[in-house]
């Protein structure tokens, strides 16, 4: 156990340096940079400014300078937001992404268990088919569209929530709820087939013979089996739901992760895009790590290697 | 252990909304306003855009403010000014009362040292060239030494007692040599001398320079690390090799008088005092917190109408009313909210549900709408900016004025404005918008299909016969950009029988691709940093950083030239208006339509005036509490 973490941690080292260098030599390969302004600078103005971000020095300088402060855990000052260091970003958006992630988590896994399981149970059944419909279009229907119809009916026709913004309860439910919906109707669909697959087995059956109720048996023998393919779903999902969603952070004005992103790339952020590409990696990384270690614990016949 | 699992899960659950909620709910600001964007930062020397300059307008002051109905320059920082008849000097006199946040006097000193600052290449100041109308400010910005002339060069060696960031010992001289030797471009005799930096490739051969200091022969050698030893020639390391800055024409005879001479007459150089990366920075602040700690709530010193009280970033910069500010009486909000919403729709529902009492922009498709309800708290209004096709008119057969002024005539800029922008823009037909006081615009012909058919046979494309078919307009993605040049495409088809391509291209590709001239026809928009025409009209001569079309004509730059020389303002006004007729004859950008700005603001704020610039000063702003309150109950 201790040797295979060790191992995936000298792994994770070598993919950060790779996507380290990857992201650098993509960042400076595509046109324009984090200088590049409507307003056209005289060269001498556009020098200054240059020698001011060490922009005017050979790449392979530049490369070995980020490296360096990188591993001293220093990601450096963002262009765009000048007043702030990359970690005092990732610091201020990082828990915003992460507590509406986990609401979101919430929802899609209360949701989309609860579905899952009892369209299971139901297989073949009008609920079964209405709960597997719907999870269809919440899995085909971008969450702009949610967030737009639940904004017209929450906000404007029924007004119980506010219209945006981030700091109490009231404005954690529609994004949060927003954000989770696709990743519960993804966990409804999971959940079922993995169910399925469980209960036509013969564990389940010497569970039955021995007299059990349904309950039990799906509680305590068929579920943790079934939870298979929904964890090995949702280590990825999580990576990608705590760094923030663009549409629904803009759509409710939340100051997150997501949007900076997004952001970062466009306008050439040199700096905040690779501390962000980092953090995602890691977190991808740890998350996969953690969906691995807790095979063990959900299947006995699973072994680390 | 697997039971632990789902308690750990819940507990985590609970946490985060926990912590979501403790994070605080701020009570809401007196004056809460949409910002669009997370500003780059609040240090008024180097940001450049609309959002920035709403929160340091808030937080600094600069010589004059600008009046809040038209702009005119009212007393700011400066109660009075005089102005040279030769229109070159100008005295502002410093009122006695204005204070810095932490109580201590506005000076004379403190716009020295801000301009200097804002000047002095370390910097890095994109708008450095507001202050080049200043005498010799171009040269020290740009670091332009002459042999002959006195030089100040900033040393690694700190003073004694030094605040952290405050610069090294500056020591100044007549520069007297300057080695290796000078660029054999002696064939200009007034750049007879001039040193330019030389580009970051060719740094490793620094020149060296003598310098005469104290009747004492010294010599400079610049390298990159502050430890590394004298080069065995014995040049010492250096910092900053600058033209002195007592050169620069900005002086302070005494804490209450700022004397500034200009190159040129400039008639506009009084309103850009007004303009905010001209605004003073506190000199002790700046230099004891290292940028950009200076610029953290609890380290700002500002002299502005409102201090920092806090900032979440891509939510809220909070504004709170400054007790030192002089004409603190006429400030009606404790608290002001700027908020950084990127999505125009999130604005207008926060807005619409009482959120936000001003919002800047709204979302072009609910324009209509918003007309037909016929609100009174929208009323699009001209804005000093100008949407236009840029047109290289290095590449064939654009280099054709006769193609040029086809491709105009057969854009109906009437029905652009009419389907596609919708918010009563005003078709184009000049580059430099209407508004302007004393400026009289030329013209470039409207559409007309026939006229259009007849110049490009002229040219030689009859009927758009054999007319090149791998032409492009590249646009920034955008649905609005689209939707226009779709158009244009069209009515070219339709009136001149020729085909376009689309090139949609993602912001900062875009601009590089438009700088480099690596298209044919383009989108492009300019909005007036000051209101003058100049503030068009230069983009174009020839050399013109943010000419980017390859065109170039030497009446134009002449005019150009002559107008910022001329003193009196009719004979300026009519120099710049021979120089559009050029413009608007030649066409290497063809106008499209004049900008509106479609703000909307609560009908219970008063002291807000629709102004061309879409400027709102937050002074002599106030809310009308009774309005707001009947505003309130209507919506529920």
């Amino acid at each position: 156990m201790i040797g295979f973490l060790v191992r995936r941690l000298g792994w994770m080292i070598i993919t950060l340096w790779v996507v380290f260098t990857i992201s650098f030599a993509l960042m400076r390969s595509v046109p324009g940079g984090p200088l590049s302004s409507e307003r056209a600078l005289e060269p001498e103005i556009e020098k200054n400014i240059r020698a001011r971000y060490h922009l005017d020095e050979p790449l392979m300088k530049q490369y070995l300078r980020e490296l360096g402060n990188t591993l001293q855990g220093d990601l450096g000052y963002s262009f765009k937001l000048a007043d702030f260091s990359v970690n005092e970003i990732i610091a201020q958006g990082f828990p915003i992404s992460a507590t509406l992630g986990i609401v979101a988590l919430g929802v899609a896994l209360s949701i989309g268990l609860t579905a899952g399981i009892v369209s299971a149970i139901r297989r073949q059944s009008l609920i079964d088919v209405t709960l597997m419909s719907l999870a269809t279009v919440g899995i085909a229907l971008p969450n702009f569209v949610v967030a737009g119809i639940l904004i017209i009916l929450l906000v404007f026709l029924w007004p119980v929530f506010p219209a945006a913004g981030w700091g109490n309860l009231s404005q954690l439910v529609l994004p949060g709820f927003c954000l989770g919906l696709p990743y519960a109707a993804y966990v409804a669909r999971l959940a079922r087939t993995g169910l399925l697959d469980v209960l036509s087995q013969d564990y389940i059956r010497t569970a039955r013979a021995k007299g059990l109720r349904t309950p039990t048996v799906i509680l305590r023998h068929a579920l943790k089996g079934a939870m298979l393919p929904v964890v090995s779903f949702m280590g990825p999902a999580i990576a990608g739901i705590l760094t923030g969603s663009l549409v629904v952070e803009q759509i409710f004005a939340i100051p997150g992760l997501g949007v900076h992103f997004i952001q970062a790339a466009t306008q050439r952020d040199y700096t905040l895009a690779m501390g962000l590409v980092l953090l995602y990696t890691t977190l991808l990384y740890t998350m996969n790590l953690l969906v691995d270690v807790s095979y063990v614990y959900l299947d006995p016949r699973a072994k680390l290697e | 252990m697997r039971s632990v699992f789902p308690y750990l899960a819940l507990a985590g659950l609970l946490g985060a909304i926990g912590w979501a909620v403790s994070f605080g709910t701020l009570p809401p600001a007196d004056f809460s306003f949409c910002n669009e964007s997370e500003i780059k930062t609040i240090d008024p020397a180097i940001v450049t855009g609309q959002p920035e300059g709403r929160v340091i307008r808030g937080l600094f002051e600069g010589l004059v403010n600008w009046h809040p109905e038209d702009l005119h320059p009212i007393p700011g920082v400066a109660d009075r000014w005089t102005i040279s008849d030769d229109r070159l000097t100008y005295r502002f006199h410093i009122r006695p009362d204005a204070q810095w946040s932490d109580g201590s006097p506005v000076t004379s000193e403190d716009f020295v040292y801000s301009f200097r600052r804002f000047l002095h290449p370390a910097t890095g100041a994109e708008y450095a060239y507001q202050l080049h109308y200043v005498r010799g400010a171009r040269d020290f910005n740009h670091a332009r030494v002459k042999v002959g002339e006195s030089v100040e060069i900033e040393l690694y060696k700190r003073p004694e007692n030094a605040l952290p960031d405050a610069p090294g010992v500056i020591v100044r001289g007549r520069l007297v040599d300057v080695e290796p030797p000078l660029p054999d471009n002696n064939d200009e005799p007034a750049d007879d001398h001039a040193v330019e930096e030389s580009e970051s490739e060719a740094d490793d051969i620094k020149r060296t320079y003598t310098v005469e200091i104290d009747g004492r022969m010294r010599r400079f050698r610049q390298r990159e690390d502050e430890r590394a030893e004298p080069s065995p020639d014995g040049g010492e390391n250096y910092r900053w090799l600058l033209p002195d800055f007592e050169e620069v024409a900005i002086r302070a005879p005494d804490p209450a008088t700022l004397i500034i001479e200009l190159e040129n007459p400039t008639p506009y150089f009084l309103t850009l005092t007004g303009f905010y990366p001209l605004f003073p920075v506190n000199r002790e602040c700046v230099e004891t917190h290292p940028f950009p700690s200076w610029t953290k709530p609890e380290n700002l010193v500002c002299n502005g109408p409102y201090i920092l009280e806090s900032r979440r970033i891509r939510d809220r910069v909070r504004l709170r009313k400054n007790p030192y500010y002089w004409d603190r009486d006429n400030i009606h909000f404790e608290t002001v909210d700027a908020l950084a919403i990127e999505s125009l729709t999130t604005a207008l529902n926060m807005y619409l549900t009482g959120q936000l009492d001003y919002i800047p922009q709204v979302p072009a498709t609910v324009v209509p709408t918003l007309l037909e309800q016929d609100r009174v708290d929208f009323n699009p209004t001209p804005y000093l900016g100008t949407y236009y096709y840029r047109i290289n008119t290095t590449r064939p057969p654009l280099d054709n004025p006769l193609v040029r002024r086809a491709l105009s005539r057969a854009i109906d800029r009437e029905e652009i404005v009419t389907r596609v922008t919708r918010a009563g823009q005003l078709p184009g037909h000049s580059f430099v918008p209407p508004g302007l006081a004393g400026y009289e615009q030329a013209l470039c012909e409207g559409y007309d299909p026939e006229e259009a058919k007849r110049l490009l046979a002229e040219a030689g494309y009859p009927g758009g016969r054999g007319f090149p078919a791998n032409l492009e307009i590249m646009y920034n993605t955008h649905e609005m950009h689209k939707s226009i040049a779709e158009l244009i495409q069209s009515q070219w088809k339709r009136v001149l029988g020729i085909d376009v391509k689309l090139q949609n291209q993602e912001w900062a590709a875009y601009l590089s691709h438009q700088r480099q001239l690596q298209y044919s026809v383009c989108r492009a928009a300019w909005i007036g940093d000051y209101p003058d025409p100049n503030t068009f009209l230069d983009m174009f001569v020839s050399d013109g950083a943010n000419n980017q079309t390859g065109w170039g004509n030497a009446e134009y730059d002449r005019l150009i030239e002559a107008a910022a020389r001329e003193a009196e303002p009719e004979a300026r006004m009519a120099l710049l208006h021979d120089a559009e007729e050029i413009l608007m004859d030649e066409l290497p950008i063809i106008p499209v339509y004049y900008y509106v700005s479609t703000f909307m603001v609560k009908p219970y704020v008063e002291g807000f005036y629709p102004n061309i610039q879409d400027v709102h000063p937050l002074q002599g702003m106030r809310i009308d509490t009774d309005k707001k309150r009947l505003a309130i109950e209507s919506l529920r």
